[in-house]
């Protein structure tokens, strides 16, 4: 889906850095956010059957290794996804795609690796098919937010909210035309809030840029590829890392979505359902 | 085995605010007689609890004020610069080191879920290990062990209490502290006081009462059970209808008082508030303990019909110092709620109350010192904006008192989330949905007299996991969000040392042996022991 760009006060910002064909492609392909909870369950691509021991296994197994992330029915917990809402786990066929994501987790998210033997991850593999199985054919979703949940806000409002708070970011014909369309519900109401559902350092989300300058003199700016109190990196426009120590160079780091944490402090709640509801007549 | 006379004193390591505590009189003459002690006799009398000596760190919080200030001024803010690595010890567990090691006798004793490692302090070499059999229970973290005479004890995530002979790591018994086929799990290291052990569970995914129990540390038989929130129809049912309330963080302990301090964790169902009206006593609080009986003394609920998942079981800091001008004997918390609280530990009564962390949940303080909380804030159908978000203010990372400077030092949390609960949410266990917005990890020095920030350090990142370490020599030990150790001064915070050993995901520990200060912090799965290079000559 080609990302439409923002107003041009933004677009200036931006152009700074030229990203890549590579990443944009990897930044486009990158999976479906966690936990649509709204959005109906994806249909399993292949129906599949497993035998009632190894889906015991797995229950044993999800309960111990997984469950207090993803809740002890996969239907999410405290920090992971309901796994019955995941792209991956309906496009899965015994193992094909869970097995890998397992093994290799996904760390910067929260998500562990797991090195566990064929055996377990093919049980674990199992339950998380069965409760997909039970989930689809249950009625009235637990845990879910429902886009019939969010319609609490006033659109006009909502709309003169956003003149004074969003406009000199955003255009309602340009970036965000049709952002009702591309996210409904919660996701569109979770990314209205903060556009990185993965956290502040979800590899999807607007990138950071850097202007580091050298002890010579020399300028260097590129994507943020990381920042800590001893360590400052970047992506320069070839795509490789250049990495300092803070203490040898100066740098600025712009971050397109300050403006939004600060607004996290500026919402009431009916602002919040407000602005919502005028998004979402952005279709 | 002869012991030295002991008065009994909460402030067991010497600072200026302890006149009570015979400042410098243990080191003196208490140190060299149970050094003496322990050293021939190597079983580790629980006397030894009240004023453990600095060649040890022999219970989770290192002793049982909870303040996590040692004594030590080998590493100063002049030298820490020179640290470096002296061992490492790989877990090999997919999952980070949650927990503080202990030491004792030159011992220390290491956990994860369903594991323990004897390791020699000195070098990193193992020298035992135990697994205990595989189980079903949740496998989140483990916060570390507890010893008392031969036997090393580990609670296990299936609920089992384990004694291990502390020498080889053969056990002796286990015993079942709680059902985990109804939805407990057990991540706690124990409290040892005297002749009790105290273990508390976890568990909010279920409905379910919270727990604290006693054992005998010799055999393993129950002494007592305590419920912060008992089951309905009982005497003292006065939870509104919600259970939970969990002990799952190790207490501290007054013996002057001979009262047991522990923290509650939050209600269930956790979201849906509705369904249990009132203020849900004794979820969410600080309560004070007879260890000899499990009964109540006082209790101070710190969030009333909390709707956000922010126990109260964060630790509670013994401290005796001035306040107002008065010598008392305080508690301090900073609490997953974003508040920092000061209470007289005698008498439970609330002395300051005010925010140390971003919150909005609140509209003020009411007449005992708790927060009101705004009921527009509680989780909705259409979602509520709440700081802070579900991880809280703080967590189970422990926070330090720094004597020397009279501040506590916490990692904080500015966070937000948002939470929604309706009734077709159910009643069971989460009953609700919600989500972190966005949280920046900050640790914040408290003036513990007024809360105010004497100043902060930003962790370049969200939230942080690793707790604060202080020693007397005037600096910390503790981690940033992203992957490094570090050392603070602790009078301005100013970084003085780190190194990239990974995210530090516990609570950093020190300890002496042989004339040479170690300081251990848990990067990943791998336990690294750090100290200045030793003397020439030596090694
Ligand atoms: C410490 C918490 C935690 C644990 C434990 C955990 N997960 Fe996850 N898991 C996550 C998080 C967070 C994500 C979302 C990562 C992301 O946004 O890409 C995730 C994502 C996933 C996904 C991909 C969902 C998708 O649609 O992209 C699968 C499948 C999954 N986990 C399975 C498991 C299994 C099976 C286990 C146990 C063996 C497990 N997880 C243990 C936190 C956890
Ligand atoms: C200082 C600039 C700035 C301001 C002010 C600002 N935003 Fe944003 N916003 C951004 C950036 C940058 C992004 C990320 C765009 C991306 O990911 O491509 C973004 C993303 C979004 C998105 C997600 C768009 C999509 O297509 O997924 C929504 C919705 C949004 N903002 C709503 C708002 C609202 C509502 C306000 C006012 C309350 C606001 N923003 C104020 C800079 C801003």
């Amino acid at each position: 889906m080609p990302r439409p760009s923002l107003v041009p006060l933004l677009a200036t910002a931006l152009a700074g850095i030229c990203l890549s064909p590579t990443l944009r492609a990897a930044e486009t392909a990158a999976p479906s956010q966690a936990s649509p909870a709204s959005v109906p369950r994806p249909t399993t691509v292949v129906a599949q059957e497993f035998p009632a021991a190894q889906v015991d296994a797995g229950r044993v197994l999800f309960g111990a290794q997984c469950g207090f992330c993803h809740g002890r029915d996969a239907f999410g917990g405290e920090t992971g996804p309901d796994l019955t809402r995941s792209t991956l786990v309906a496009s899965d066929v015994r193992g094909d795609k869970l097995a890998p994501h397992l093994r290799a987790g996904r760390i910067e998210k929260g998500m562990p690796a797991f090195t566990l033997p064929d055996d377990d991850i093919a049980a674990l593999v199992a339950y998380i098919h069965e409760q997909k199985k039970r989930a689809d054919s249950a009625v009235g979703g637990r845990r879910a937010v429902d886009p019939s949940d969010l319609q609490t806000g006033n659109a006009a409002a909502g709309q003169r909210y956003f003149a004074n708070a969003c406009a000199r970011c955003h255009s309602p014909t340009g970036d965000l035309a049709g952002v009702a369309t591309r996210h409904v519900g919660l996701p569109l109401l979770r990314r209205m809030l903060y556009p990185t559902p993965g956290g502040r350092d979800d590899p999807s989300r607007v990138p950071q840029t850097v202007r580091v300058t050298l002890g010579n003199g020399q300028v260097v700016t590129g994507k943020l590829a990381h920042r800590d109190e001893f360590t400052i990196a970047l992506l320069d426009e070839r795509g490789w890392t250049r990495s300092w120590s803070t203490d040898r160079v100066k740098f600025t780091v712009d971050d397109p979505l300050e403006a939004h944490v600060e607004q996290l402090a500026k919402y009431t709640d009916s602002d919040m359902h407000d602005v919502l509801a005028y998004l979402q007549t952005l279709r | 085995m002869s012991s030295p006379t002991f008065k009994p004193c909460a402030e067991t390591r010497r600072h200026r605010f302890a006149a009570a505590c015979r400042p410098g009189a243990w080191a003196a003459t208490a140190f060299v007689s149970l050094f003496a002690t322990f050293a021939s006799a190597q079983e580790v009398d629980p006397r030894f609890l009240l004023q453990p000596t600095t060649d040890s760190w022999p219970t989770y919080h290192g002793d049982y004020t909870g303040r996590r200030h040692s004594p030590l001024k080998q590493i100063t803010p002049d030298n820490v610069r020179q640290m470096t690595l002296a061992w490492a010890f790989n877990t090999g567990q997919s999952q980070p080191i949650k927990g503080t090691p202990i030491v004792v006798n030159g011992t220390l004793y290491l956990t994860a879920p369903d594991k323990i490692w004897a390791i020699d302090a000195r070098t990193g070499r193992q020298l035992w290990q135990h697994t205990h059999p595989t189980n079903t229970a949740f496998h989140i973290g483990h916060r570390g062990a507890a010893v008392r005479g031969d036997l090393v004890y580990l609670t296990t995530p299936d609920c089992q209490l384990v004694a291990l002979d502390a020498r080889t790591g053969k056990p002796r018994w286990t015993v079942e502290i709680a059902d985990a086929k109804r939805g407990y799990w057990c991540t706690n290291a124990p409290l040892i006081v005297r002749n009790h052990l105290l273990v508390g569970v976890s568990g909010d995914f279920d409905n379910l009462p919270g727990i604290l129990r006693a054992f005998d540390p010799e055999t393993g038989k129950p002494q007592w059970t305590f419920y912060s929130t008992p089951p309905a129809g009982t005497a003292n049912s006065i939870s509104g209808g919600a259970t939970g309330g969990q002990m799952w963080m190790t207490g501290t302990y007054d013996p002057e008082l001979n009262l047991v301090y522990v923290g509650t964790g939050n209600p269930t169902p956790v979201l849906n508030g509705p369904v249990r009206p009132g203020d849900n006593k004794w979820t969410n609080s600080i309560l004070a303990i007879n260890p000899d009986n499990g009964e109540l003394r006082w209790g101070f609920q710190n969030t009333p019909h909390d709707t956000h998942d922010w126990d109260a079981a964060e630790v509670p800091v013994l401290v005796d110092a001035p306040f107002a001008g008065k010598p008392r004997k305080l508690l301090l918390q900073a609490a997953r709620n974003g508040y920092y609280f000061v209470l007289d530990r005698v008498t439970g009564k609330s002395l300051l109350t005010t925010p140390f962390a971003r919150a909005n949940w609140a509209k003020g303080v009411d007449d005992e010192g708790r927060p009101i909380p705004i009921v527009d804030k509680e989780p909705a159908r259409d979602g509520r904006l709440v700081s802070p978000d579900e991880s809280g203010g703080t967590n189970y990372r422990s926070p330090s008192f720094d004597p020397a400077t009279g501040t506590l030092i916490v990692s904080a949390h500015d966070a937000y989330g948002i939470y929604f609960f309706k009734p077709e949410h159910g009643d069971t266990g989460w009953a609700g949905a919600d989500y972190g917005i966005h949280g920046k990890g900050i640790l914040r020095a408290l003036d513990y007299q007024t809360g105010a920030v004497r100043w902060s350090h930003d962790l370049h990142g969200g939230v942080g996991a690793a707790g604060v370490l202080t020693t007397a020599s005037g600096v910390i030990f503790t981690g940033d969000s992203t992957g490094n150790a570090m050392a603070l001064r602790t009078t301005d915070g100013k970084t003085l040392w780190h190194s990239g050993i990974g995210r530090v995901g516990n609570s950093p520990m020190t300890y002496e042996l042989d004339g040479r200060q170690f300081v251990l912090f848990g990067g990943g799965s791998v336990l690294y022991a750090f100290g200045l290079l030793p003397a020439e000559g030596k090694n």
